[in-house]
């Protein structure tokens, strides 16, 4: 056995092409006449659509396709059948799209777009949750109750919930009643976008024999493929999906998303490629954004400073469609306790539409927004009782033993979210008795989430090898930058024994020849890829083994591979991988074996459905990722602007596989972390319903200059049990507790609560105002105690 | 944008004036930086762009003889901000210029073109208000000075005629030697528009003389010459009062970068912290 490659730098396998420009990323592609697409969108947050006439459209020079709701009237949804490729009868956000044109040129295109003339008849917008929750709210889909939904998600017909998941663990009224106190807080997190750097774009062909090829941007080729069928009616075999390289996803390009306007338009211009690329500005409202949350949480604690009852009301603001976004609900819903043992839970978790952008898939899928409400919850909780904030959370952690708010039972595979709580603790100096200075502050916070996946979500893989014994490894789990492909030469090469050089990880599948991967999303790649990386190297070295033994005429058992080789210890002969993988000749010229190969697959084992009245589950989920942040920070008291000065943060991964890449994700993950807890906000105008801030102008994501001066990065290694070499997946939870360990800091740094996300200067400023004007206040009427300056 | 655009690049200014005036939708272009991505939006639509980029004479950073410095139109930020005169007389036009987006966009984006697209929050505007700039306008009727104070009329507008062309900005050597500080707020740290922008500069002397200008809190940048005569009479100990006079002279909105309360309030904040930095 050679050195160890899992665990070591292994330098990015897709740097050299990515450094140079090699890599080819979709709009980059080049293809023979293509047409150019412009979309027509709904102007209006709701309406009717009376009429749709595109006749003059059509009629204008350049313009080879024209399409619109009528022709396609098929539904889509990953999970929810709830959008029709153009809106029919209805449109339900600003951007909704109502007709296409494909045109020779870009301008044309807008230009023909321009002459789709559209009736609408004005519908009373909903924009804000509660008021779409609100019984007798004006109807976002009345046409609920007849979609396809899979079976796990519970619309409620007659009302605008797309999603409610109930937990109901113990007896919470119970213990409420028991409770030496209790505590009751709203939070609230806005809309906000991915910003990827590279814009959605997807470029489609239908041939003259009627198959359907798609190029494009996109985080899943199967699940695009999948519905694309479904929404075409076409047979999977018919439709071919390649993704080249993505500039960055962040789970606004899973699912599927421009492909069927693309696709439908390439219909009715046989021959013709077809492409679809929103600018900046589309982007931000009419792609998909990370759904808005309203939590109200209330906490029972005993006088030793143990919860006993915990309330969770998660309102999810989902926007127009709800097709993936459920499944945040769902998500939501079994990981609503957090990092935390609570023995009596009334959890609910419901998905709510309304006017505004359509919510999807973001990094982090729910978590970052639920533990922006549960990590300050706990943080006020452990301040009031007089505990420190860190003993707080290891009091109440979960741990093996203790029981998930779904009653699963976690043992000492699960992953240590204590370890990481002291860990981040001591590295940012949390210490209770620690030297305070004004108006600076730390923060802490906890993370913890599972793969959000149908529980038969699969990846495969295939290994063969070239002439030269290169091994070549077909995935269609995507790299967007996560180093995929790197680590999946890692336990390629792990498990053959064969250099790095030697592998070539193809990384920009095409349905038609990769083999089938749900999706990439979940943080779940490195864990079920990897898995079926082991396998599929299982066999080859069984085939290679078994040809070797027959060449050497040794027993198989007695043979190891090493380097490159096939050895036979014993005797010390050898056969190169090049002597083998096509065959093996004998000195007489007979020849054994063939060219060596293998498919593999993995699909997590005994995931079983929650219960649906009270979700209680014993396995939800296939694995927990456990983790904390701290943060250090400073105010500046008059004009309310926050320095990060130093982030802390620890995860327990199971195993690291490749350390420089897993500190770069963890590093990415921090600062966008910063960015949605500091900066982000898709905002739209109240009475339009259009977004205000759709520009890179007005909506901020953080600069390389506001990167906190020090990063922090540890981890902790609990192998899971069904991990490759114990690993399990950390991508998404990298940017979970950040914004909340801030705004915890802020507390320590100068006593104000934010309870919307974003932390803004201006909002620390009115809150330090509040503040000023409360303890004048407690100071005029005398009293000793000084109430807290909150905010929303 | 438009599919048909001429583009047009005279090589000296009068040419350039004529061509301006023989169509009448058109636009000189320098760095870009503005004027491309607002043809991109639709916001506006020239049928010609004048290209000013080869004209010698606007490439050309002078010395002259008071001490001052005459900067071309088409000389780009970058080069503005470490030129050794400016570092050495004028300082707190390099501090304002480091603000403007980004160093690569600073090497397209020129002092002329930042002062001409009038925006409020113009951070070099600011500079060049409290340095008593002159800009140098060439056009069919001929050339002429005008003061930086009398260009600015509100958001995007200002005092030059259609047509109009600047050929420089002229830093005066009176008002060489003031030091301080242009003090920002943005949403983040890099690249980003001012919330509020404040300089505060001083020359020492007996008595000293003091400048007080402001970005992003009213139609236009501001200068705020009652702050200035009191730092005067009064010296750094009248911070509070100075503050006070700047809070009273702006007009901030509320847009999505910050309320007009907390604009406000912020100048207060900045002014004061400016001028006790040169107690």
């Amino acid at each position: 056995m050679s050195a160890p490659v899992v665990g070591t730098d292994v330098p990015r396998v897709d740097g050299l092409e990515k450094v140079t420009g090699a890599a080819k990323y979709t709009a980059d592609l080049k293809f023979p006449r293509l047409l150019h697409v412009a979309v027509v969108r709904s102007p209006h947050p709701h309406a009717r659509v009376l009429d749709v006439r595109t006749d003059r459209a059509a009629r204008m020079p350049g313009v080879r396709a024209v399409a619109s709701g009528r022709d396609f009237p098929l539904h889509t949804g990953i999970y929810l059948k709830d959008q029709t490729v153009f809106a029919t009868d209805r449109v339900r956000f600003v951007g909704d799209p109502v007709a296409a044109v494909a045109a020779e040129t870009p301008e044309l295109a807008a230009e023909a777009a321009a002459q789709v003339h559209v009736e609408y008849e004005p519908l009373p917008p909903i924009f804000d949750v509660e008021e779409g929750f609100a019984e007798g709210a004006p109807l976002v889909h009345p046409d609920l109750g007849s979609y396809e939904v899979v079976p796990w998600i519970r619309p409620k017909a007659g009302t605008n919930v797309c999603n409610h998941l109930k937990i109901r663990k113990g007896d919470y009224a119970s213990a409420l009643k028991g409770s030496w106190k209790v505590f009751e807080n709203v939070f609230r997190v806005p809309q906000v976008q991915h910003v990827p750097m590279e814009p959605h774009v997807s470029v489609a062909r239908v041939d003259l024999a009627g198959k359907v090829e798609v190029h494009s941007s996109a985080q899943s080729p199967f699940t695009v493929r999948h519905l694309l069928a479904h929404c075409f009616g076409l047979p999977h075999g018919d439709v071919r999906v390649h993704v080249p390289y993505v500039g960055g996803g962040f789970g606004g390009k899973a699912g599927i998303n421009l492909e069927p306007i693309a696709v439908a338009l390439a219909m009715r211009c046989r021959g013709r490629w077809v492409r679809l690329m929103v600018d900046r500005h589309e982007e931000f409202f009419a792609t998909v954004v990370r759904q808005g949350l309203t939590a109200t949480l209330v906490t029972g604690v005993d006088r030793h400073g143990k919860v006993q009852a915990q309330k969770m009301h998660y309102l999810w603001n989902c926007g127009g469609y709800g097709g993936y976004g459920v499944n945040i609900v769902r998500s939501a819903g079994y990981t609503c306790g957090g990092a935390y043992e609570f023995p009596n839970v009334e959890g609910d978790s419901i998905g709510v539409y309304t006017n505004r952008p359509v919510g999807s898939a973001y990094r982090g899928f729910g978590m970052q927004e639920i533990h922006w409400a549960l990590e300050q919850q706990m943080d006020r909780v452990a301040v009031e009782l007089g505990i420190d904030p860190a003993e707080f959370r290891l009091k109440n952690c979960l741990g093996a033993g203790k029981s998930t708010v779904t009653g699963q039972l976690l043992d000492e595979h699960a992953g240590r979210v204590d370890l990481c709580i002291r860990n981040v603790a001591k590295a940012i100096g949390f210490e209770p008795d620690r030297e305070r200075t004004p108006y600076r502050g730390k923060g802490i916070a906890c993370a913890v989430k599972a793969p959000a996946m149908p529980n038969d979500a699969a990846s495969s893989v295939i290994l063969k090898f070239a002439e030269d014994a290169t091994l070549e490894i077909l995935i269609s789990g995507i790299d967007y930058g996560q180093g995929l492909m790197t680590v999946v030469a890692q336990f390629a090469s792990e498990a053959l024994d064969l250099p790095v050089e030697k592998i070539r990880v193809k990384g920009c599948p095409d349905t038609d020849l990769s083999p089938y991967d749900w999706q990439t999303v979940a943080s779940r790649q490195t864990w079920a890829t990897g898995n079926a990386v082991f396998r599929a190297a299982s066999e080859i070295r069984g085939k290679l083994c078994a040809t070797a033994a027959e060449a050497l005429s040794v027993p198989a058992e007695e043979l190891s591979l090493r380097g490159g080789a096939v050895v036979h210890e014993a005797t010390g002969r050898a056969l190169p991988f090049e002597r083998l993988v096509m065959g093996y000749q004998f000195p007489d010229g007979h020849a054994i074996g063939g060219p060596v190969a293998a498919a593999s697959s993995y699909l997590p084992e005994g995931l079983l459905f929650l219960d649906p009245e009270t979700s209680q589950s014993a396995k939800p989920v296939a694995k927990w990722t456990f983790g904390a942040q701290a943060v250090s920070i400073a105010v500046d008291p008059e004009t309310g602007q926050v320095t990060v000065e130093k982030v802390a943060a620890c995860y327990d991964v199971g195993k690291v596989v490749n350390p420089a890449l897993i500190k770069g994700q963890t590093y990415g993950g921090i600062v966008q972390g910063l960015g949605t807890g500091t900066m982000e906000e898709l905002v739209l105008d109240p009475k339009t319903g259009r977004a205000v801030n759709a520009s890179l102008m007005d909506y901020k994501i953080p600069s390389t200059e506001d990167v906190p001066a020090e990063m922090a990065v540890d981890f902790v290694e609990t192998a899971q049990k069904d991990g490759p070499m114990g690993a399990r997946g950390i991508g998404e939870h990298t940017m979970i507790p950040t914004p909340a360990a801030i705004a915890n800091a802020l507390w320590d740094a100068c006593g104000i609560r934010i309870s919307e996300m974003p932390i803004t200067a201006e909002k620390v400023w009115r809150a330090l105002k509040a503040k000023e004007r409360a303890e004048r206040g407690a100071k005029a009427a005398g009293e000793a105690r000084v109430p807290a300056g909150t905010v929303a | 944008m438009p599919v048909d655009l001429d583009y047009l690049s005279p090589s000296a200014v009068d040419d350039a004036v004529a061509l301006r005036a023989s169509r009448p939708s058109a636009a000189f272009l320098l760095g870009g930086t503005d004027l491309l991505p607002q043809m991109r939006s639709g916001r506006r639509s020239p049928e010609t762009l004048i290209d000013l980029k080869r004209i010698p004479e606007l490439h050309e950073i002078r010395e002259n003889e008071d001490g001052g410095l005459s900067v071309g139109a088409a000389v780009p930020l970058a080069d503005v901000e470490t030129h050794p005169v400016v570092l050495s007389r004028f300082p707190l036009l390099a501090e304002c210029s480091k603000t403007v987006g980004a160093w690569p966009l600073r090497q397209r984006a020129t002092l002329a073109g930042n002062v001409c697209n009038a925006s409020p929050a113009a951070d070099t505007a600011v500079a060049l208000l409290a340095l008593d700039a002159v800009v140098n306008v060439a056009s069919t009727t001929g050339r002429l000075a005008m003061a930086i104070s009398e260009l600015f009329l509100g958001p995007g507008q200002t005092a030059l005629m259609a047509g109009d062309l600047v050929t420089e900005i002229v830093l005066p050597g009176a008002a060489a030697g003031f030091r301080g500080s242009y003090q920002r707020l943005s949403r983040r740290k890099g690249m980003d528009l001012a919330t509020v922008g404040v300089l505060v500069g001083k020359r020492d002397g007996a008595p000293a003389s003091w400048r007080v200008a402001l970005a992003a809190v009213a139609p236009t940048p501001l200068r705020v010459a009652a702050a200035e005569e009191l730092l005067a009479a009064k010296g750094a100990s009248a911070a509070r009062e100075a503050a006070e006079l700047a809070v009273a002279a702006c007009r901030p909105i509320t847009d999505l970068r910050g309320s007009a309360e907390y604009r406000r309030e912020m100048v207060g904040v900045l002014v004061r912290r400016g001028v006790e930095s040169l107690g």
